[in-house]
């Protein structure tokens, strides 16, 4: 039986030959200048690909999850900080899918029909694992918010040209007064700041950015003043398994660069000792399992079940995988590895266990929903009796 | 049983730290951005004798032993691993000149090795599968007054820096299971070219190319201990560097542990510093514990070398040891600091520049398994099954 339809075939296949053509070639460039690949975007422009999450009623794809998954893994074959600005974007658009009216969607949408990209604003200095720690207000003036602040790590955040921006209107309410917003970029005092030097990801741009008396109109306001926590909650549900999607990709990537390695320095020996066989079997074992982990998690959503607890988990499961299957990669290629591209997946991987909330957050949902009061399983001295 | 240092083998490691805190901790950043070192650098090393450790007195040297060098080692990777790979490449070079060169070559080479006037290095590995096998492998044909050496040695490390390269060759013709001959090679020899300086992830300050060597002539007096006598002396380089590279490991991940404490006191979320979640504090006692327990073992290991014992399956434990969870002590320490971990620069709100990733890269070149296939786990296997067993 075939698992994907022949048209996610279709898009899977597209998929490669654009990750072939444009993303695998200029990868490296990339990472060694840490320059935002601006030309990917013109790259894109034909085939719409950043507008997959946007429903076709908007003009766009409107891709399924399990389709905009097997994209995401396919651009995570090849570049995850590339892929990064594809999912960050998305990230964006799902604030305003969740929360957005008609208006707002239409609005916020025509740019990316046009392949200009979004970003998200939660994070700031001292505000990451703990949201609701932000001191940036949106104080209600006249026919809008006046908002002030700074955001940090932002993914996107000096490219985009459009923003969902998280800021409180009240601030005595704690994460109850947080409210989320469209902000346009070319408001004035949207003032972007540094980029970021990482380890990892490094094509994609970070920035700190601040909001000095930016204005936007009521109408930039998404669902009702105090819902920002909820929706930013709800948005990271439905995007986290987009970075469990490319890790996977990113770990493929590893394994197949492995084994045509080594067919490249033994070319008379299809098989290396069962040490190393073994080691490529782990790898294999890992990425398939993490794979079907995040097929079952988007199926759930595209069924319309509940998935958050399956959201974290592959964001969890897939990220470490990565790690994992990068680091031996690298090690098992020996000098190889660590003065070739391979390393690159390695410093990629270990960013993705830390963005869109670390995996220790991941795993306080986690095991919220394993130590919730709702016993599944018979108890073992019941189940004797009957 | 006794596990501590001597009195002097304290002394040696508390120059060290202080040695890395004075002169190695300030320019770690700018090496691995431009990866060339600074000859004051270099200059201070040899003050202070850090060339000469595993040099006998007789020759020049310190005759300070395995473990002194292992302690340099340690402390320096905490500032700054890329010198410390620097000199235990130079350090395992001397060391084969010292245990296998004859007088007159231990005359010749050793003062300058050991005061630091010249570097030193290894070339070991081939591209082929194993060495001597390969289209590019390093073959020595015998000639009257020498021999003629052509072909690659792979990734070697000091390369281009180094003056003198001991060098290891297959003798022509290449019999079924080649053996290695040793050779001692001065830098500027005619034929010898030293290929471009790959890009690496990490210990960006330590230059590593291929060495290209076309009909490149020696006499006899550069052959080091006798024909086909180079294999023991692999065997034997490469067990030391496996005690040595788990020391740098080590260092690297004590380093980083430290960095990731610290931050995690400081960094307050949930309106608590970090460092009192339980999460938080299993990231950084386990990484604690391995470090702890890789030393103990690297300890022990050094131990037996300085005793003249067999110390080679000890070695590839400890070799195993680290493969398996040193790469996890930094990308557990980095997952403690967060987004800031992963800054390779002055991120915003932080005074000075953040460590943990370029220990994270640095870790990684640490780590390589570089004979393919060579992995240390058979040689522990065979020292306990019967198969293995004379
Ligand atoms: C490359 C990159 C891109 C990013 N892009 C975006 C973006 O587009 N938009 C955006 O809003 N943000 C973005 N972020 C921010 C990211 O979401 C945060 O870095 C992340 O949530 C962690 O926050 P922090 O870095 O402040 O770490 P901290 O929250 O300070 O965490 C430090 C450590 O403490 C642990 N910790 C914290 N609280 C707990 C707890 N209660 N229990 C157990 N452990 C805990 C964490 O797991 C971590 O190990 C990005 C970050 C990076 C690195």
């Amino acid at each position: 039986m075939d698992l994907e339809s022949p048209e996610q075939q279709a898009v899977r296949a597209a998929a490669r030959k654009f990750v072939a053509n444009n993303i695998i070639p200029r990868a490296d460039e990339f990472d060694k200048s840490g320059e935002f690949h601006e030309y990917l975007l013109e790259a894109a422009k034909a085939s719409k690909i950043f507008t997959m999450a946007i429903p076709t009623e908007y003009s766009g794809l409107g891709y399924d999850a399990r389709t905009q998954a097997l994209v995401l893994e396919e651009w995570g074959y090849g570049c995850a900080g590339m892929g990064t600005t594809l999912a960050a974007s998305i990230l964006s658009m799902e604030a305003v899918l969740i929360a957005g009216n008609d208006e707002q969607k239409r609005r916020y949408f025509a740019p990316m029909l046009n392949t200009e990209i979004g970003a998200f604003g939660l994070t700031e200095p001292d505000a990451g694992s703990d949201v609701g720690a932000g001191t940036t207000t949106a104080a209600r003036e006249g026919d809008g918010y006046r908002i002030n602040g700074a955001k940090c790590w932002i993914t996107n955040g000096g490219v985009a040209s459009v923003y969902v921006i998280f800021a409180l209107t009240d601030v005595l309410k704690g994460t109850k007064g947080l409210s989320a917003f469209i902000v346009e970029r070319d408001r004035s005092g949207f003032i972007i700041g540094d980029k970021e030097h990482k380890l990892g990801l490094r094509s994609s741009n970070t920035v700190y950015f601040e909001l000095k008396d930016v204005h936007v109109p009521v109408v930039n306001l998404l669902g009702h003043e105090g819902d920002g926590m909820k929706i930013a909650m709800k948005t990271l549900d439905t995007a986290r398994p987009a970075i469990a999607a490319l890790a996977v990709g990113l770990a493929q990537r590893c394994l197949d660069e492995c084994v045509e390695h080594l067919h490249r320095r033994f070319p008379h020996k299809p098989f290396p000792g069962q040490t190393l066989q073994f080691k490529l079997a782990d790898m294999q074992i890992q990425v398939d399992a993490a794979r079907q982990f995040v097929r079952h998690t988007m199926a759930l959503r595209d069924a319309g079940m509940p998935f958050a607890r399956e959201s974290a988990i592959s964001k969890t499961l897939c990220t470490d995988m990565a790690m994992t299957v990068s680091t031996q990669a690298v090690r098992l290629m020996g000098s190889y590895g660590y003065t070739s591209e391979l390393g690159k997946f390695m410093r990629d991987a270990k960013v993705m266990q830390i963005y869109e909330g670390t995996n220790q957050i991941q795993r306080l949902v986690i095991s919220r929903a394993v130590l919730a009061p709702t016993p599944k399983a018979v108890p073992l001295s019941s189940a004797g009796a009957s | 049983m006794n596990f501590d240092l001597t009195e002097t083998q304290q002394e040696a490691s508390q120059r060290a730290h202080m040695f890395a805190r004075t002169y190695l901790d300030g320019i770690a950043y700018d090496l691995d951005r431009c990866g060339v070192l600074p000859k004051a650098t270099l200059d201070a090393l040899a003050i202070h004798d850090f060339f000469g450790l595993l040099v006998p007195k007789a020759s020049g040297g310190v005759g300070a032993g395995f473990i002194n060098h292992i302690l340099v080692i340690e402390a320096f990777s905490r500032s700054c691993p890329a010198i410390a790979s620097i000199l235990n490449n130079h350090a395992l070079a001397v060391h084969a000149i010292a245990q296998w060169g004859s007088d007159a070559q231990k005359q010749h080479y050793l003062p300058s090795l050991a005061t630091g006037r010249r570097l030193g290095a290894l070339a070991i590995h081939e591209h082929g599968p194993s060495l001597g096998i390969g289209p590019d492998a390093l073959l020595a044909s015998c000639r009257d007054d020498g021999f003629t050496l052509t072909g690659t040695k792979a990734f070697v490390r000091n390369a281009g820096a180094a003056d003198l390269y001991v060098a290891f060759a297959t003798l022509e013709p290449v019999a079924k299971n080649p053996s290695l001959t040793a050779f001692l090679i001065d830098a500027h020899t005619p034929g010898l070219t030293i290929g471009p300086r790959l890009d690496t992830m990490g210990l960006k300050g330590c230059p590593v190319a291929h060495l290209i060597f076309e009909t490149v002539a020696v006499s006899r007096d550069a052959l080091l201990g006798i024909e086909s006598g180079g294999s023991a002396i692999v065997d034997r380089l490469l067990s030391l560097g496996s005690v040595a590279e788990a020391a740098q490991s080590v260092g690297i991940g004590r380093a980083a542990v430290k960095h990731a404490a610290d931050f995690a006191e400081k960094r307050v979320q949930f309106g608590q510093p970090i460092a009192t979640l339980q999460a938080i504090q299993t990231l950084l006692a386990e990484a604690a514990t391995d470090c702890h327990l890789a030393w103990l073992g690297i300890q022990r290991a050094s131990q037996l070398v300085e005793d003249g014992g067999a110390f080679e399956v000890d070695a590839a434990m400890v070799k195993t040891f680290v493969g398996r969870f040193g790469a996890k002590m930094l990308i557990d320490a980095i997952q403690v600091e967060g987004g800031l971990g992963i800054s390779e620069s002055k991120p915003f709100g932080v005074d000075g520049t953040m460590p943990l990733a370029r220990l994270f890269r640095d870790m990684a070149g640490t780590l390589l398994l570089d004979a393919p296939g060579d992995f240390p786990d058979t040689l522990i296997a065979k020292s306990i099954t019967c198969t293995g067993k004379p």
